[in-house]
């Protein structure tokens, strides 16, 4: 019964998110929500500091997880996992959600779609907002179909303000004739796909079409956007939070949108949600941190610098511990919004001194998996971590036995 | 790809007809040849080692079919037949295969690669490409005649064989478009005035009456009858002149009276930033300012200010704010910066509405509308809607699509337009849609060029985002509208004009911010323990020598070898200093000779290449020697096969970096490319990461005490740099110097490299193997001229390369 209303929503142009009332109306038991939030922080975790040595159940927490002590049965650590194909630097940050092989090269690489759109596609049509690209630099996360980097917000608090704020009656009319007006121009545009890819050649022809395909899916989407301004934002207690400025404010920057990741998923905004931290080259504002983020990932093996890394990283890993905290105290019918959240954190480099990108750091929080142990597999020869993204896409009841480089799912996590 | 299916006999003869033809196109029809010369081959003297599941250097020769059409498979191709001439696969200590059959090999490559080109240049080597951000933000300003900033609203551009405007790499999604619509509004609001001319204001303030003086409890201000004396150059002691905060965003005029005191018959500088000045705000540096000593004179600028945004100054180069605050600004007798007062006046506007708005509208009247939060608003009216929105659109279009434009291409927008209006929307409000509708077309987006040669529009487009990054001027265009444009004469004094244009900045900066990478010179900062003396202003420095180097070597055209080796560069005091030149005083750049054992003269030696091919930490030879092989000789190196650990950099002093990779040299798969990348790298270790010269290591752990001027510096001697080595032909170099000599050797080589760059970057596509004989025509012409480089850049916009899609 749903299924056929949905279809037929959809088959309309206009698929939206039925409020949870409105399934109940129909009386078939309704599916809890399956969330993602992915998080990378492009620098690296000093691996000794965050991976424990014993594999299995009882491992000793480590400086990093000691951060995390009272969610030790919420989560899984895993090590030896990397990307094939992915080595050494600074731009395997492109390819950390996508898996696309040699981003490092300087030549002719075209990036592939981003787990969490790969999602959205099929599980993003039921909210506002089909995902979310959060970013403390100016990449994203989330790569499209064609290789399109998606737009990332870098400013919560404009981004609160478009999650729960309802505008002035002006300012909504204004922004409902910027839709509507925006809708007219891509039909005419649109119209014209026919007489302008007559007598192209191959490559041209292809461009055109990725054109107009974005054409036609930015009309579909000003059209639900529509559709969405005419319902009532959700309510939420939290005030609007004022963006930080200061670029180097790496953990204040990081709560901010960590807070906003919490309201967004439990008012059920959106289910999907990437996150790139920032690596600056600047000095973060932390008690007894005097040198540069990323200056202090190059420690060369420096005490001096290890020891102020490792209070940058113990620190950022307090704000994931506060996050991992909302997200289970947020109930909602009878569970937490964390068994529903699958909460991925790790990075695309596995040494950042070396910039090395083998045994990357990841960890795996929430989602109904079950969590409390040390997934260790050989730094040498590990599965992909495509296989990690295989085993995150069935837990979001996606039907799909391969994304990226995957080699089937990961073996122990269940 | 088609495959040799299995063809039933029921199938018509025109069936088989096309399968044959398919054949002939994929370049199969060659398979005989692939079975019977090429798989031997490979069988006998390669697949040892390439095939299974983890073949050496991650090289799989199971998966290399007989594709030429698809770019990487060529690519894997093109990788075997430049290992099979240098001679470097296979490894030395295999059995060599007979000449013939390398050379039969060779030869069938080629061909292949020749068939596959000829293919694809019917459709055009270019493909269509799309304005990347910084060209986009450039058009519009030019399009519309406005000073705004739209980057920030565009997600940042992915790039390809090394450039951000090569079209495959490219691409546009929905949210892409999303963005160009924000930005056409952002855009439009802008360029059109909907309000009354903002007041011009014009006002004198005093320093002493900014806040930050007032409650000075550090004494680092001296008060004057006539005005202010700023002693520390410490951050926080800057003064952020508060009490101007523009209402209205435009051109202001600034003025700033100063002078040097107790600065022992010296200059005193400072700079000036414009922004926010919130914390952590972007704001932008307008320039670094001499005042001669003890006679107040004035600086002046005309600069872009946002509503509500600040100008900031800060003295540079004097004592720190402890220094000063010890004895307090009133005793205190080492040298400061005193302003007399500071004047503003704007915003500047010549008329109103302002050109931009004219240039849309024309004359037509402007008349008050209500707005609940803006009284005065006033919006464009017209008499005869649909006559004046045709008008409009109509020259518009034109500017947008760079070319002339007929009734059909305005028929959709105009239709548009006329549906506004219908459903009673304002005549600007219709017309907003309208152009809005042209800012998000494609033909505003890509750059359209049908195959062939490049008509007249198209390659004014492609001149104009070569060497401006911006649309074509109105002369362009015009030439264009005339189809002279083509002819070789006045497209010789085209490039000219434009080479000797202002706008030619944007080539300048983008080409080689590029090419050396200087777009990252933020991307580490120096750790301040090991190079206490690093600044900004040396930063700054370092990139603008490099971008005034490149352009005198353009505009004089002197020999493109000038990039490896020169006599002269160019400095200021703070520039000279890092480099140990004397004798250069105060902010501006000059052009000074280089002695010999400067070990300066060409970009790999300049302080900003330097930085860029470093961390803020250490250097790494590999890095560099690989930036060297890729940016300056154009053999860039193959990735490091899979598995491979990584040297692990150690900067506690007991081991350098060359005793690690040693190691590395010495296994046989590594030791095939690292005796090319590292040899370059290791002459390079003489210089820091900030690009200071070096004979010892700089260590945090273990070393002798440094002691400069007295003072003891924060860091320790490591151990003793060697640069000695030899390049992979048994050429032995002592150091940098004579590096240099070595790479100048061919100079053809040189001229290849840099050729293939700028090409990559005039038309958007990468030159492929089919390309050569082009290149190598260039190259032949270049060197005729002594090696020229704005000759070669002249014979890259004469070239076929250039002319055809």
């Amino acid at each position: 019964m749903i299924i056929n209303r949905r279809h037929f929503l959809r088959a309309a142009g206009v698929s939206l998110a039925l409020p949870l009332l409105d399934k109940r109306v129909f009386g078939a038991p309704m599916a809890p929500p399956r969330r993602m939030v992915c998080i990378c922080t492009p620098l690296g975790l000093h691996a000794p500091n965050f991976f424990p040595e014993k594999a299995g159940r009882e491992f000793a927490l480590t400086p990093y997880l000691e951060s995390l002590r009272e969610f030790r049965n919420d989560f899984t650590v895993i090590s030896g996992l990397a990307h094939p194909g992915i080595e050494n630097g600074h731009d395997s940050m492109y390819s950390f959600l996508t898996a696309a092989p040699h981003p490092e090269l300087r030549t002719g690489f075209r990036n592939t779609i981003s787990l969490d759109q790969f999602a959205a596609e099929r599980i993003g049509t039921e909210t506002r907002f089909p995902s979310l690209a959060l970013s403390g630099e100016g990449f994203s996360l989330s790569w499209t179909r064609s290789g399109a980097l998606v737009p990332s917000h870098t400013s919560p608090a404009r981004l609160f303000a478009s999650l729960f704020i309802e505008g002035r009656p002006d300012e909504v009319q204004a922004q409902n004739q910027r839709l509507r007006d925006g809708q007219s121009i891509l039909d005419k545009v649109g119209d014209q796909a026919k007489s302008l890819q007559a007598g192209l050649g191959a490559g041209d022809r292809d461009k055109l079409d990725e054109y107009f395909t974005s054409v036609r899916e930015l009309e579909q989407r000003l059209a639900k956007a529509e559709e969405w301004s005419k319902k009532p934002k959700p309510k939420v207690d939290a005030k609007q939070p004022q963006d930080i400025p200061n670029p180097a404010d790496l953990l204040g920057r990081t709560r901010l949108m960590f807070d906003l990741t919490h309201l967004a998923l439990q008012t059920d905004s959106t289910r999907l949600i990437t996150i790139l931290l920032s690596g600056a080259s600047l000095v973060p504002p932390i008690q007894g941190v005097s040198m540069a983020h990323h200056d202090l990932s190059h420690h060369g093996q420096d005490p001096t610098k290890l020891a102020q890394l490792k209070i940058v990283e113990v620190e950022t890993l307090k704000v994931l511990r506060d996050l991992l905290a909302k997200l289970k105290q947020s109930k909602e019918d009878g569970g937490t919004v964390l068994d529903r959240t699958i909460v991925f954190f790790g990075s695309n480099l596995g040494n950042g001194s070396s910039h090395s990108c083998r045994n990357l750091p990841a960890l795996l929080a929430g989602g109904g998996f079950k969590h409390g142990q040390h997934l260790a597999f050989d730094a040498k020869n590990g599965p992909p971590l495509s296989n990690l993204f295989v085993s995150m896409l069935q837990k979001l009841g996606i039907e799909s036995d391969k994304f990226g480089s995957s080699s089937g799912c990961l073996t122990g996590l269940a | 790809m088609c495959q040799p299916i299995n063809v039933r006999p029921a199938m018509s003869w025109l069936c088989a007809f096309t399968w044959l033809l398919c054949l002939i196109r994929s370049g199969l029809a060659d398979d005989n040849t692939f079975k019977e010369k090429a798989q031997p081959f490979f069988a006998q003297h390669c697949q040892e080692c390439h095939k299974g599941t983890k073949p050496k250097g991650d090289f799989h020769l199971d998966r290399l079919p007989p594709d030429f059409d698809d770019p990487e498979n060529r690519e894997r191709w093109l990788n075997v037949q430049k290992r099979l001439q240098t001679g470097e696969m296979p490894p030395k200590e295999k059995p060599r295969p007979p000449q013939a059959e390398i050379r039969a090999l060779n030869d069938w490559i080629t061909r292949q690669l020749a068939a596959a080109a000829a293919r694809r240049s019917a459709e055009g080597r270019v493909v269509l490409r799309r304005l990347n951000r910084v060209e986009y933000e450039n058009t519009m300003r030019d399009l519309l005649g406005i000073d705004i900033e739209l980057k920030q609203l565009l997600p940042p551009d992915t790039s390809s064989h090394g450039f951000d405007n090569v079209g495959e790499a490219l691409h546009i999604s929905s949210f892409l478009l999303e963005r160009y619509l924000e930005a056409a509004d952002a855009a439009l609001n802008v360029a059109i005035a909907n309000g009354l001319q903002p007041p011009l204001v014009k006002k004198r303030y005093s320093l002493k009456d900014e806040r930050i003086v007032k409650v000075d409890t550090e004494r680092v201000y001296r008060s004057l009858d006539d005005g202010l004396v700023m002693f520390s150059s410490s951050q926080w002691n800057a003064i952020t002149v508060g009490q101007f905060y523009p209402s209205d965003r435009g051109k202001y005029r600034v003025r700033i009276l100063a002078s040097g005191v107790q600065s022992s018959g010296k200059p005193v500088s400072f700079r000036i930033d414009v922004g926010p000045m919130l914390m952590g705000t972007v704001n932008h540096l307008v320039n670094y300012y001499d005042v001669p000593p003890d006679k107040p004179t004035i600086v002046e600028f005309v600069d872009h200010f946002e509503a509500r945004n600040h100008f900031r100054i800060s003295p540079y180069g004097l004592a720190n704010a402890q220094t000063v605050s010890k004895v307090g600004a009133e005793k205190y007798d080492g040298p400061g910066l005193a302003v007399q007062w500071v004047e503003v006046e704007g915003p500047l506007h010549d008329r109103w509405p302002p050109e931009s708005h004219r240039r849309i509208f024309g004359d037509l009247p402007q008349a008050p509308v209500p707005d609940r939060n803006f009284s005065k608003r006033v919006e464009v009216v017209s008499k005869d809607p649909e006559a004046d929105a045709q008008r409009i659109l109509r020259n518009f279009a034109r500017r947008a699509f760079k070319r002339a434009v007929t009734d059909a291409d305005i028929h959709p927008v105009l239709a548009l337009v006329k549906e506004k209006l219908a459903v009673k929307q304002s005549f600007e409000q219709a017309v907003r849609v309208g152009l809005k509708a042209i800012l998000v077309s494609p033909d505003f987006l890509f750059l359209r060029e049908k195959p062939g040669r490049l008509d007249e529009f198209a390659l004014a487009s492609r001149l104009s985002y070569f060497l401006w990054s911006t649309m074509p001027d109105e002369e362009l265009l015009s030439l264009a509208e005339k189809k002279s444009l083509g002819d070789p004469e006045t497209l010789r004094q085209q490039v000219e004009r434009m080479l000797n244009s202002p706008k030619a900045k944007a080539f300048t900066e983008n080409f080689v911010g590029q090419w050396l990478n200087l777009r990252d010179i933020d991307f580490t900062s120096p750790d301040f323990r090991l190079y206490p003396e690093f600044d900004e202003l040396l930063k700054t420095s370092m990139v603008n020598e490099t971008h005034l180097f490149f352009n005198e070597v353009l505009k004089n055209d002197l020999s493109l070898t000038s990039f490896v080796a020169s006599d002269f560069t160019f400095v200021n005091e703070r520039l000279a200093m890092h480099y140990r030149i004397p004798g250069v005083e105060g902010h501006a750049y000059r052009k000074v000779k280089l002695r010999p054992e400067s070990h300066r003269g060409g970009v790999l030696t300049m302080a900003s290449v330097l930085k860029v091919s470093a961390n803020g930490t250490n250097t790494s030879p590999v890095i560099r020697g690989a930036y060297v092989l890729d940016r300056i000789l154009g053999t860039p190196p193959a990735p490091p096969p899979a598995g491979v650990p990584v040297v692990e950099p150690d900067i506690r002093g007991a081991t350098t970096i060359r005793q690690q990779l040693a190691k590395h040299r010495q296994i046989a798969s590594c030791a095939t490319c690292h005796t090319k990348i590292d040899p370059p790298g290791f002459a390079l270790e003489s210089f820091d990461v900030i690009g200071g010269w070096r004979d010892y290591y700089r260590s945090v752990g273990n070393g002798k005490e440094v002691k400069i001027d007295g003072r003891r510096m924060p860091y320790l001697q490591g151990p003793k740099v060697d640069p000695a080595d030899a390049l992979a032909n048994g050429e032995k170099f002592r150091n940098i110097d004579e590096l240099k000599q070595l790479l100048l050797k061919d100079k053809d080589q040189l001229a290849r490299a840099l050729t293939e760059k700028l090409l990559t970057y005039a038309t958007g596509a990468v030159p492929t193997a089919a390309d050569r004989e082009e290149i190598e025509t260039i190259v032949r012409k270049v060197r005729d001229k002594g090696y020229g480089f704005r000759t070669l850049v002249h014979q890259v916009v004469e070239s076929g390369l250039f002319r055809n899609k």
